[in-house]
C-alpha cells in the first residue's frame, strides 16, 4: 500500500497541534508521490475524533481499545508494529514531542526502519527519503539520506510545518485491536498539572524574558528592573529554571509556558526550537544576543547584537526617561 | 543497585562563532571547549544520587577518543566507581541507532538495573539513543524523566515530563533505560583535587574487536541514516539588526516599543 | 563527611591558639554573621568530628580579608583554617551553587566571569598593545586580571591604566588570550587544585618570555602571584607603586582635578602587603585634589566584602553591607571622588552608592581613571 501514516497524537481529548502540521506536510509529499496519506488513530472511544479527521487524510485507520486509554508506548508499539506489517507505508510520521520521543526510537528499531528525529523538512524524489535536522541547539541544518528499506520513520519538530486549510474527504477504516493480555511492564498511572505558580506569564502584555547568557543569577536584578521600568513581567528560558535562578512558572516553551504577548524581549537566549515553540506567536520580538548566528535572530523581529551586560542598563535608562 | 550512564563528550557552541570542516559534513571542533553533555551531567548526579540512596555502583560509558577520559574522569570524581570508553575508528559516522548499538554491545556483559542516559546531546540532539538501547537490550524505558519516585521491588516509579508543565507518573519494570531531563537534580561541583585522586583509576577501553562487532555494523556502514551535508539555516526574513551607538540602539528601541508595544 | 583531624590540628597549629579573640574582634564581618573565627579555632581543636564544624552556611561570609591572620599575637593563621575547611567542602562538592557557576567556568575559560577564553583581549582591541604570544617583546609584562579584561565598568580601568602607563613611558605588553585566571579567588574559595593548576598555567607562561616585572591591575592579582605563586626572580608590583615612583620622579600628569578626594584601602594591597603609602601620594600629587582620609583608614581600612569569592557569593548575615557604610562615611565627610585601586573595591562600592542613593553625591573611581582625568 505504502502509504505516508501520519500518527495521531492526542492528549486528554484534544488532537494535538503536531498532528494537523503532520498532516500538512504528508498532504504535500502525498502530492508529489501519489502515495495515499492516511491518519492512523489509535486511542479508546474517539470516534468523534477520526470524524474530525476525515477531511485531512485519504483515510483514517481508527483502532480503539480500552488499553488506548492513555498514552504508553509500549502498548502503542505493540499496536503500530502489527499495523505497519498489515499497512506496509512507505513512511511514518511522529511527532518528536514527549509522546514521540518515548515511542519513536523503540518502535523504529523494531521494525528496522530507518529514523530521523526532529526533522524540521522532509524530501522525497524518486522514493529517496532525506530529511532536514538541526544540530548544535539550531546553529546548523544537517541533510540526512535514509537508507532504503521498507518502511522508514521521521520525527517532526513541534511548529516547524506551517498549516493551511485543505480538504481531502477521507474515510474511516476501522481495524480491531490486536492487544489481547495486560501489558504490566511499564503502567501508565496519573497525570500531574503543574502547580500554579505567582504570576501568570501567558496573560502579559510585554515580556521581557532572560536566558542562560544572563550567566550569573546576581545580573536577573538588573533584567528585572528593565521589566519594571517597561511596566512588563518577566520570564526565561528552561537552563533558568534549571539552575533555580527564577520559578518554574516563569518558563517559556515547550515544557514551560507557550506566550503570546505584544511585545517579547529575549536577552541572551540561543533559541532552541523548544524555546521558540513557545514565543513566536509574540506580536513584536526583540532578540539580544551577542552571537550574530544565534537563531533566536530567525524568528525575531528586530535584533541587538551586543553584550547584554552593556544593552540591558543602556536600554533601561533610555526607556525610564521615555516612559517616565 | 547497578547503574550504568552513559554520556558524552560534546562541544559548547551556544556561545560560539561555528564553522563548517572541509568534509562539508560537520563543523570543526578545534578551538571550542568541551565539556559532559548538559543532560548527561545531571544523569550522572541522578545515578550517584540513587546509588547513595540504595546501595549499588556506578559504570559511566562513553564514546570517543582519547579526551573524553577527561569526561569519565569527572564522572569518577562525582562518585561513579567504573569507567569504559568505547573507540574504533570504524564507529565514525554512526548515527542515533547505530551508537545504541555499539552501547548495547558494551553493556550486555554487564549486570545491571538502571541504564541513565541525557534525553538528548547539545550536538546531534537525537533524542533516540537512550530508548533505542532499551529495544536493543529488550528492557524497558521511559524518556525524557525529570523525577525518580522511587525503587522497589524490581519496579521503579518515575514522572516524564510532558508538553506545557503537564508530566504523567509511569510505574515501570527493571531492568529499564531512563532518558534524564536537565532540573531533575542540583549537579554537584567536581573538584579539581576530586579528579586528581582518581587520576590512576582504570578507564576500560574497548573496541570494535572487543565488542564482538564487525566493521560493516558500526559508522557509517552499520548506519540506517547518513549526514550527506550541513549548511547554515537560511536566515529568512530574519530580525532587523539595529545598529548605531549604544545610545542611538537605545532610542531604536524606545521607538519599536512606542509604535509596537502598547507601551504607555 | 569524614575528615583527617590530626592533619588539620598541625596544619594551622590549632594547639598554639588560646583563645584571645583577637582575630574575631578585627573580624569585619563578625559583627553582622554568625561567623565566629575564634570559636572555629577552638572548634577545629575539641570536636570529635570536623564535619560538622566544616559544614556551615556562614563559612562563605569569610572576605579572606585576613585582619584575623594579622591580628593574631600567636602568629597563628585562622583565615587559613578557615580557607582550608573550605577545601574540604569543595572537595565533598558542597559549595554555593554560584560559587560552583564561578568555578566551573574558571576551570571552562580560565575566568570566573564564564566569558569565552578567546575574547579575554577584546578590551584591549584599539589600542594597539604589544602581546608576547604575537612575537611582540617588552621590558615588563601587564597581567590585566579576569574582572579589568571582561567586566564593561572595570575595562575602562584597564584602558586607563594603559594611558597612564604609555604616559609614563612605561614598557610593556599583555599575554593577551593566553593570560588566564591568577586563582586568587580560586584558591580562597577552596579549589586548592585548580588554584595550583591555573598557576601552573601562568607561570608557564611567564616563563616562555623574557620581561623585567609584572605590573597588576588588581591587588588580588598582585598578591596571589607575590605570596602565592612566591617563585624566585619574579619581580612582581602594583600599579600604584609603578606610578607612584614615576610621579615622584617626574609627574607627567600635570592636569588639575578641583575634587575632594578620599581613598579606600583595599585590603589586598593594604593591609596585606602594606601599600598604603603610595596610593596616597600619587592622589596627592595631582593639582586641584583636596585629599581627606577615613577615619578607619590603612591598618584599620574596612573591608568592602568584595573578597575571598564573595563576588560570587551572597552572604548569609542580613546586616548592613559594609561597603555602603563606607560610602556613607566618604558622603559625610563631604567626598565628592571615593578612590580606590582594586577592581572588585571598585564594583562593590560602586553598587553602594546606587543602593544608598548616593549616585548624585559620590563619584566611585580608580586611581588610574583619576590621573586620566588629571592629563
Ligand atoms: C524535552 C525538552 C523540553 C525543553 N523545554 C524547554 C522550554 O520549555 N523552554 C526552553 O527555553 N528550553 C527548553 N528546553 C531546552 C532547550 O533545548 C535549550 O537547551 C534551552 O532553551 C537553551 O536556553 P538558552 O537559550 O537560555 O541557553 P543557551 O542555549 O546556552 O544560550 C545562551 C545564549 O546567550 C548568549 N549570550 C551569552 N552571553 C551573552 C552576553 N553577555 N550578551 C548577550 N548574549 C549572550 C549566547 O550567545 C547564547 O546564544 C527543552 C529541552 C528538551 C529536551
Amino acid at each position: 500500500m505504502a502509504d505516508i501514516l501520519v500518527l495521531v497524537e492526542h492528549r486528554r481529548g484534544e488532537i494535538r497541534d503536531i498532528t494537523f502540521e503532520m498532516l500538512m506536510k504528508g498532504k504535500t509529499l502525498s502530492e508529489k508521490t501519489g502515495k495515499p496519506l492516511t491518519a492512523l488513530l489509535l486511542g479508546n472511544d474517539v470516534g468523534e475524533m477520526a470524524e474530525g479527521l476525515k477531511d485531512l487524510a485519504n483515510r483514517v485507520v481508527l483502532i480503539e481499545d480500552p488499553k488506548l486509554e492513555n498514552f504508553n508506548s509500549e502498548i502503542y508499539q505493540r499496536v503500530l508494529g502489527n499495523v505497519i506489517e498489515q499497512e506496509k507505508p512507505f513512511l511514518l510520521f511522529i511527532g518528536h514531542t514527549a509522546f514521540g520521543m518515548d515511542l519513536a526510537p523503540t518502535l523504529a528499531t523494531q521494525m528496522k526502519a530507518p529514523l530521523a528525529t526532529d526533522c524540521t523538512d522532509v524530501m522525497v524524489d524518486d522514493d529517496q527519503i532525506r530529511a532536514i535536522r538541526q544540530t548544535y541547539g539550531g546553529k546548523l541544518n544537517v541533510e540526512v539520506r535514509l537508507k532504503p528499506a521498507p518502511c522508514s520513520m521521521v520525527t517532526v519538530r513541534p511548529a516547524s510545518v506551517s498549516v493551511e486549510d485543505y480538504s481531502l474527504a477521507g474515510e474511516i477504516t476501522r481495524v480491531t485491536s490486536p492487544l489481547t493480555e495486560e501489558i504490566a511492564s511499564k503502567r501508565f498511572l496519573e497525570y500531574v498539572e503543574a502547580a500554579a505558580g505567582e504570576v501568570d506569564i501567558t496573560q502579559a502584555n510585554i515580556l521581557v524574558s532572560v536566558g542562560r547568557g544572563i550567566k550569573d543569577p546576581e545580573n536577573i536584578p538588573m533584567v528585572q528592573e528593565l521589566a519594571k521600568s517597561l511596566g512588563a513581567t518577566l520570564s526565561c528560558s528552561r537552563p533558568v529554571v534549571d539552575k533555580k535562578w527564577l520559578p518554574k512558572d516563569r518558563q517559556v516553551g515547550t515544557s514551560g509556558k507557550t506566550v503570546k504577548p505584544t511585545v517579547y524581549i529575549a536577552i541572551g537566549i540561543s533559541g532552541a526550537f523548544q524555546h521558540i515553540a513557545g514565543m513566536k506567536g509574540s506580536g513584536t520580538i526583540i532578540a539580544i544576543n551577542r552571537d550574530p548566528k544565534a537563531p533566536i535572530f530567525n524568528v525575531a523581529h528586530y535584533g541587538i547584537v551586543g553584550d547584554l551586560l552593556k544593552i540591558v542598563p543602556a536600554l533601561k535608562g533610555k526607556i525610564s526617561e521615555a516612559f517616565a | 543497585m547497578e547503574i550504568i550512564v552513559c554520556i558524552k563528550r560534546v562541544p559548547e557552541t551556544a556561545d560560539a562563532d561555528i564553522v563548517i570542516d572541509r568534509t562539508g559534513r560537520d563543523i570543526e571542533k578545534g578551538g571550542l571547549v568541551f565539556d559532559i553533555n548538559e543532560w548527561d551531567n545531571y544523569a550522572v548526579e541522578e545515578a550517584i544520587l540513587l546509588k547513595e540512596k540504595y546501595g549499588g555502583s556506578v559504570t559511566v560509558i562513553s564514546m570517543g577518543p582519547e579526551e573524553v577520559n577527561e569526561t569519565l574522569r569527572r564522572a569518577l570524581a562525582m562518585g561513579a566507581d567504573q569507567a569504559i570508553r568505547l573507540t574504533d575508528p570504524a564507529f565514525e559516522g554512526s548515527d542515533g541507532y547505530t551508537i545504541a548499538r555499539v552501547l548495547s554491545q558494551a553493556i550486555k556483559p554487564l549486570s545491571y538495573d538502571l541504564i541513565l542516559t541525557g534525553v538528548q546531546t547539545e550536538d546531534d540532539g537525537y533524542g533516540q539513543v537512550g530508548p533505542t538501547l532499551a529495544e536493543i537490550l529488550g528492557i524497558r524505558h521511559a524518556a525524557v524523566v525529570n523525577q525518580i519516585e522511587g525503587i522497589e521491588s524490581g519496579r521503579t516509579r518515575v514522572h516524564r515530563e510532558l508538553e506545557g508543565g503537564l508530566e504523567e507518573i509511569l510505574d515501570l519494570e527493571l531492568p529499564a533505560v531512563l532518558t534524564i531531563q536537565t532540573g531533575i537534580n542540583e549537579p554537584r561541583y567536581v573538584s579539581i583535587m576530586g579528579i586528581r585522586k582518581v587520576a590512576k583509576k582504570e578507564i576500560k577501553v574497548l573496541g570494535l574487536r572487543e565488542l564482538a562487532m564487525k566493521p560493516e555494523e558500526a559508522g557509517e556502514p552499520g548506519s540506517l541514516t547518513v549526514v550527506e551535508m550541513v549548511s547554515f539555516p537560511p536566515v529568512g526574513e530574519g530580525a532587523q539588526i539595529l545598529e548605531g551607538t549604544m545610545d542611538e540602539i537605545s532610542d531604536k528601541v524606545v521607538t519599536i516599543l512606542k509604535e509596537k508595544g502598547g507601551v504607555a | 563527611m569524614e575528615v583527617q583531624k590530626e592533619g588539620f590540628l598541625q596544619k594551622y597549629d590549632l594547639y598554639g591558639c588560646f583563645q584571645c579573640g583577637k582575630c574575631t574582634g578585627g573580624c569585619p564581618v563578625s559583627l553582622k554573621s554568625k561567623l565566629n573565627i575564634r570559636k572555629l579555632m577552638i572548634e577545629a581543636l575539641l570536636r570529635d568530628n570536623l564535619g560538622n564544624v566544616v559544614q556551615r552556611e556562614e563559612l562563605w561570609d569569610c572576605t579572606t580579608c585576613k585582619t584575623c591572620t594579622l591580628r593574631c599575637p600567636r602568629g597563628l593563621e585562622p583565615m587559613d583554617l578557615l580557607i582550608g575547611m573550605r577545601t574540604l567542602l569543595v572537595e565533598e562538592g558542597h559549595i554555593p551553587k554560584t560559587a560552583i557557576e564561578a568555578l566551573e567556568s574558571t576551570y571552562k575559560y580560565g575566568n570566573p566571569w564564564g566569558a569565552a577564553k578567546n575574547k579575554r583581549s577584546e578590551w584591549a582591541n584599539e589600542l594597539g598593545l604589544k602581546v608576547l604570544p604575537q612575537g611582540d617583546q617588552a621590558s615588563n609584562l601587564y597581567f590585566v586580571c579576569c574582572t579589568a579584561a571582561y567586566d564593561t565598568r572595570v575595562q575602562n580601568v584597564a584602558r586607563s591604566l594603559v594611558q597612564c602607563l604609555r604616559q609614563i613611558g612605561y614598557d610593556f605588553a599583555i599575554l593577551g588570550n593566553d593570560e588566564t585566571c591568577c586563582g586568587s579567588e580560586i584558591r580562597r574559595m577552596g579549589e586548592e587544585g585548580l588554584f595550583e593548576m591555573l598557576m601552573d598555567q601562568n607561570i608557564e607562561s611567564f616563563n616562555k618570555y623574557d620581561f623585567r616585572s609584572i605590573v597588576t591591575t588588581s591587588p588580588h592579582c598582585y598578591n596571589t602571584i607575590k605570596n602565592d605563586y612566591a617563585q624566585d626572580g619574579l619581580d612582581v608590583r602594583h600599579y600604584t607603586q609603578v606610578l607612584a615612583e614615576a610621579v615622584e620622579e617626574k609627574n607627567p600628569f600635570s592636569g588639575e582635578v578641583r575634587k575632594v578626594i578620599t581613598y579606600h584601602d583595599p585590603c589586598f594591597l593594604g593591609k596585606q602587603n602594606g601599600i598604603f603609602d603610595e596610593p596616597r601620594y600619587i592622589l596627592q600629587s595631582i593639582a586641584g585634589v583636596t585629599f581627606i582620609d577615613f577615619d578607619r583608614s590603612r591598618e584599620k581600612s574596612l573591608c568592602c566584602e568584595g573578597g575571598g569569592g564573595r563576588m560570587w557569593v551572597e552572604a548569609t548575615d542580613q546586616g548592613p553591607r559594609l561597603a555602603e557604610i563606607r560610602v556613607q562615611d566618604a558622603v559625610e565627610m563631604g567626598a565628592e571622588i571615593l578612590a580606590t585601586a582594586c577592581p572588585f573595591c571598585l564594583l562593590t562600592l560602586e553598587d553602594a552608592v546606587k543602593t544608598t542613593g548616593n549616585e548624585e553625591r559620590l563619584r566611585v573611581m580608580d586611581i588610574s581613571e583619576i590621573l586620566v582625568e588629571a592629563l
